[in-house]
């Protein structure tokens, strides 16, 4: 970790890093180079929903009707549970500020599981979609009638529900780190720079949920 | 440095009523959205749910990601983020909707008051043809007598 014996704990974190000047540039620090990442990540998902719009726009007969294939009642529960789960990040980042060790513990582990329930709704998903032959591309086989270009409406939808996906695994790969770290109580209330840029993280997937639910689930 | 309302270093810790009350918000949003695609809007429909999802997102960066505290940069950072989204959307957008409709029969994109137009020319050059043709015949009659 890099603390000589001949450096005696001067009052400061043992994650300090001598870099800084202090611990509190540290996490400023730390903070932008989460937010820059996030602004990355705006423009990531902002190239599928070009795509999104694109496509609605050349085939809004499609649109109209193959979103009904999906099942808004199950979106909607992936909403709440994501929105829910942002909340108990944001409970464990304050329970961190506040010294809070076993809340901490406990907030992360709700988050995980939310993050899991997130993940098994959207498994029978596609599923569903899986066995009706609701395709992206040339593996749409749909035997129904969904005028226009029904492959191009479910490419989008696989794409950017899939890369969300892809996004909430990481994330709880990362919780599940920061849940280790937590329960050895290396987070307090002068270091908890993970936990706070994991949260940045995460409040942003479920921001592009936010997005991706009415766009997908709920055209008119 | 550390005081009911800020951590050691120095940063805003929010109320827990802050988070509950925003999560609420949040629900009642996610309602709205719902009944907004329900509630026939017609065209509004979609602007609307927009707005909508925009609370929400707003909601969520202001107080859980805690900008409203945060150091203003971060606030840039993000916000010009979204800027350029919007350079991105706007000239996408205004492209693919200002194209006529997609026209598989003639192979490209047109619009439909060009295909009137062309149409209607060429009528009218047929019709001209046709009255051309007539009266050089009338005339070669007129000729051969």
């Amino acid at each position: 970790m890099g603390h000589a014996a001949d450096h005696a704990h001067s009052g400061h974190s043992p994650f300090f890093q001598h870099h800084f000047i202090d611990m509190r540039q540290q996490a400023s620090s730390a903070k932008l180079g989460m937010w820059l990442f996030l602004a990355q990540e705006v423009l990531f998902f902002s190239v599928l929903f070009m795509a999104y719009f694109i496509f609605r726009t050349l085939y809004p007969e499609t649109w109209l009707v193959a979103h009904y294939k999906l099942d808004a009642a199950l979106g909607g529960l992936n909403t709440v549970v994501l929105l829910f789960s942002s909340l108990t990040m944001a409970l464990a980042v304050r329970a961190a500020q506040v010294n809070a060790k076993k809340q901490q513990v406990i907030m992360l582990a709700v988050t995980i599981a939310c993050a899991f329930v997130f993940l098994v709704v959207k498994y029978f998903e596609y599923m569903s979609k899986i066995g009706k032959g609701l395709l992206p591309g040339n593996l749409y086989s749909y035997s129904g009638d969904i005028p226009g270009a029904p492959e191009l409406f479910f490419t989008v939808y696989f794409c950017m529900t899939g890369l969300h996906g892809i996004h909430v695994v990481a994330g709880i790969i990362v919780l599940f780190w920061l849940l280790i770290r937590a329960g050895k109580g290396h987070f307090n209330s002068g270091y908890y720079s993970p936990m706070e840029n994991v949260g940045l993280y995460w409040h942003l997937v479920d921001l592009v949920w936010i997005f991706l639910f009415p766009l997908l689930y709920l055209v008119k | 440095m550390a005081d009911a309302h800020h951590d050691e270093l120095g940063a805003h810790i929010s109320p827990l009523q802050t988070y509950f009350a925003v999560f609420g918000a949040l629900l009642v949003f996610t309602v709205l959205t719902y009944a907004v695609s329900l509630a026939d809007l017609g065209p509004f429909a979609f602007p609307i749910a927009m707005v909508v999802a925009f609370c929400k997102a707003f909601l969520v960066a202001t107080f859980f990601m805690h900008l409203k505290y945060d150091e203003r940069f971060n606030v840039v950072v993000f916000v010009s983020s979204l800027f350029f989204v919007s350079v991105f959307a706007f000239f996408t957008i205004i492209d693919v909707t200002g194209r006529g409709a997609l026209r598989p029969e003639e192979g490209y994109y047109v619009f439909q008051e060009e295909l009137d137009a062309i149409a209607a020319m060429e009528a009218a050059a047929a019709a001209e043809e046709a009255t051309a043709a007539g009266e050089e015949e009338a005339e070669a009659d007129d000729d051969d007598h």
